[in-house]
């Protein structure tokens, strides 16, 4: 019993030291980010493009719907989009577009680009 | 803004706080004043788990949730264990007391020591980006769901992934951006902060009158410096909530076990309600808890059983609803594809199974050594002469091993060896459960083998208040 309690409080107290040493190193990290870096932080991950987002974010109001139209080589990026525009609502038939790497020529000329990146990343507007 | 934020949530948890201690004044003496603080993580947790529990059912029933609704969730809960209490005769506590043990050397040193970890782990948590896949996938959108939309919102909750996940997490996440003034996704790991502080504090002021100092702090400061709980515990998911939720449940039934006081059983019930709705395995490990609890009251399962029960059907009735509701818009994903009794179809896969899980558990990478040590305590409590508590916790651990067990078997998807990257791993998670209830399990299992028996008549100091 001592030796077990001896051996509990010796290897606690040696991390708890790594502990706090740890999460000082993560709070360091973090107050080094802004917040934008933070609340994007899992869509960086993915290689999504931070800008857009943010700027999509801006464009499209609260209570519309928008439509995410990927091209081939970003199909990942659904999920965290959702996330981040939330509460705008993903919808199929939506007026905002945000075109991530996709082909605009697919709009007819219809879409009514309001921002737009050298990435290939738009937001534009359907009419009607 | 994180200013604001940080002001909402400290309010926010204070009045969670003195929700709990109402229902426990509810349903237990307490005394003295001195008694509450001793007793007010578990007051923290009560409140918890009383209105995560609450603002589930209100989801489901329809409830529009917002601060009105928080606020009278709160207001009838709290004046709810006050009429409880009077109509039970409590006494209003009643000047600072004295409790019988005081605070020893080792115990001021080890709650200075318990004190700079928290103060570190809020710093870490105040600015953490939200980086892990669940948080942002589908925990976190579901709290702004019902933050923005007021409620279950149909589709977010059926495009989400895992629609059937009880929404007892996400709810007290929207509830926190409602007190922050913004769904502040960054401010929002300082909750989980809460979270964790208020469990160790419950853990502490359950055992504190009953087991040595020497014994309870150097294990709660282990399972608490474990790398795992380290970097993950302030993740906004749900897992290290159902840990605490569990851990608290089995070890008030443990209590309850060698006490037969009935508020340790109330509010382990509750917990189990709270477990049962915050993830789908809370289910498997309440199970295991009842089943373990009746297999260690044998002795006395005329008495003991029908109040075992009855604490385990009012949990579950409390989890009902939720259920109800995912079933009603044919949401699935609860069960293995392949049903009960597919798993005898994959008779090849429940050894690859068990050596994942015991890898899963021994690995000291992540856990240090909190489930050996609870191997140790058992053995060490049967050898010291104690029987129901050693009995109780060897099942407990045992049948929710097996349980990890049928998961891995029964859910075929899942390919064995069992062998993720630790931040998507289902096994490390359902693991860690086992973990945090070593904080309490193993200190109340090493004074039993100090004392020499489960009882707490020769203890150094335990509690007699409440019936």
């Amino acid at each position: 019993m001592v030796v077990c309690l001896a051996l509990t409080a010796a290897v606690g107290l040696v991390y708890f030291a790594k502990a706090v040493d740890a999460l000082g190193d993560d709070a360091r990290v973090n107050a080094a980010a802004n917040y934008d870096d933070r609340e994007l932080a899992g869509g960086t991950a993915l290689g999504v493009d931070q800008e857009a987002l943010v700027e999509a974010r801006g464009l499209i109001p609260k209570e519309e719907t928008y439509r995410l139209v990927v091209g081939s080589r970003a199909t990942n990026i659904g999920q965290f989009t959702r996330y981040f525009l939330m509460p705008r609502r993903p919808a199929d038939d939506a007026r905002w577009v945000v075109c991530y790497e996709c082909d605009l020529s697919s709009f007819g000329g219809e879409l009514h680009v309001l921002w737009q990146n050298d990435a290939g990343v738009a937001v534009g507007r359907l009419p009607g | 803004m994180t200013g604001h934020a940080l002001a909402g949530l400290a309010v926010a948890n204070s009045v969670v706080l003195v929700v709990g201690t109402c229902l426990l004044w509810g349903v237990r003496d307490l005394s003295s004043w001195a008694g509450v603080a001793r007793l007010s993580g578990l007051g923290y947790m009560v409140g918890v788990a009383a209105l995560g529990v609450a603002f589930t059912l209100e989801l489901v029933l329809g409830v529009p949730f917002g601060l009105a609704t928080m606020g009278i969730t709160c207001v009838a809960l709290a004046a709810g264990g006050l009429v409880l209490g009077r109509a039970l005769g409590r006494p209003r506590p009643r000047g600072f007391g004295v409790e019988r043990q005081g605070l020893a050397l080792v115990a001021v040193s080890y709650v200075a020591l318990v004190g700079v970890y928290l103060e570190a782990g809020f710093r870490a948590g105040r600015l953490a980006p939200l980086s892990n896949f669940d948080g942002w996938a589908f925990w976190v959108p579901k709290a702004k769901a019902i933050y923005f939309f007021g409620g279950l919102d149909e589709q977010f909750f059926r495009e989400l992934a895992n629609p059937t996940y009880p929404p007892l997490v996400p709810a007290l996440e929207a509830a926190a951006f409602h007190a922050m003034g913004s769904p502040d996704v960054v401010t929002l790991h300082v909750q989980l902060w809460f979270f964790l502080t208020g469990f160790v504090a419950a853990v502490a002021g359950l055992l504190a009158p009953r087991v040595r100092p020497a014994v309870l702090w150097p294990i709660l400061l282990l399972v608490l410096v474990a790398p795992r709980v380290v970097n993950r515990s302030l993740e906004p998911q749900a897992d290290f909530l159902l840990d605490y939720f569990f851990a608290l449940a089995a070890l008030l039934v443990a209590l309850w076990l060698v006490d037969r006081r009935a508020w340790q059983l109330c509010c382990a019930s509750l917990f189990f309600a709270g477990a049962m709705l915050t993830k789908r395995e809370g289910q498997l490990l309440a199970a295991c808890v009842v089943v373990a609890a009746l297999a260690a009251s044998w002795g006395t399962r005329r008495v003991a059983w029908p109040r075992l029960v009855l604490a385990g059907a009012a949990a579950f009735l409390l989890a009902l609803p939720w259920r109800i509701w995912f079933r009603s818009r044919d949401l699935t994903g609860e069960l293995p594809s392949s049903g009960f009794l597919g798993l005898f179809d994959h008779l090849d896969r429940p050894w690859p199974a068990l050596r994942s899980v015991a890898g899963a558990l021994l690995d000291t990478g992540l856990w240090l050594f909190a489930v050996p040590l609870a191997v140790v305590a058992i053995v060490l409590a049967l050898l010291g002469g104690a029987r129901i508590l050693p009995a109780y916790a060897a099942l407990v651990y045992g049948l929710s091993a097996v349980g990890f067990v049928w998961v891995l078997w029964s859910f075929t998807e899942l390919a064995l060896p069992y062998d993720q990257d630790e931040g998507v791993n289902l096994l490390t998670r359902l693991c860690g459960s086992l973990v945090v209830l070593s904080a309490g399990l193993v200190p109340l299992l090493l004074d039993a083998a100090w004392r020499g028996g489960d009882g707490p008549e020769d203890g150094p100091g335990v509690e007699t208040n409440g019936p």
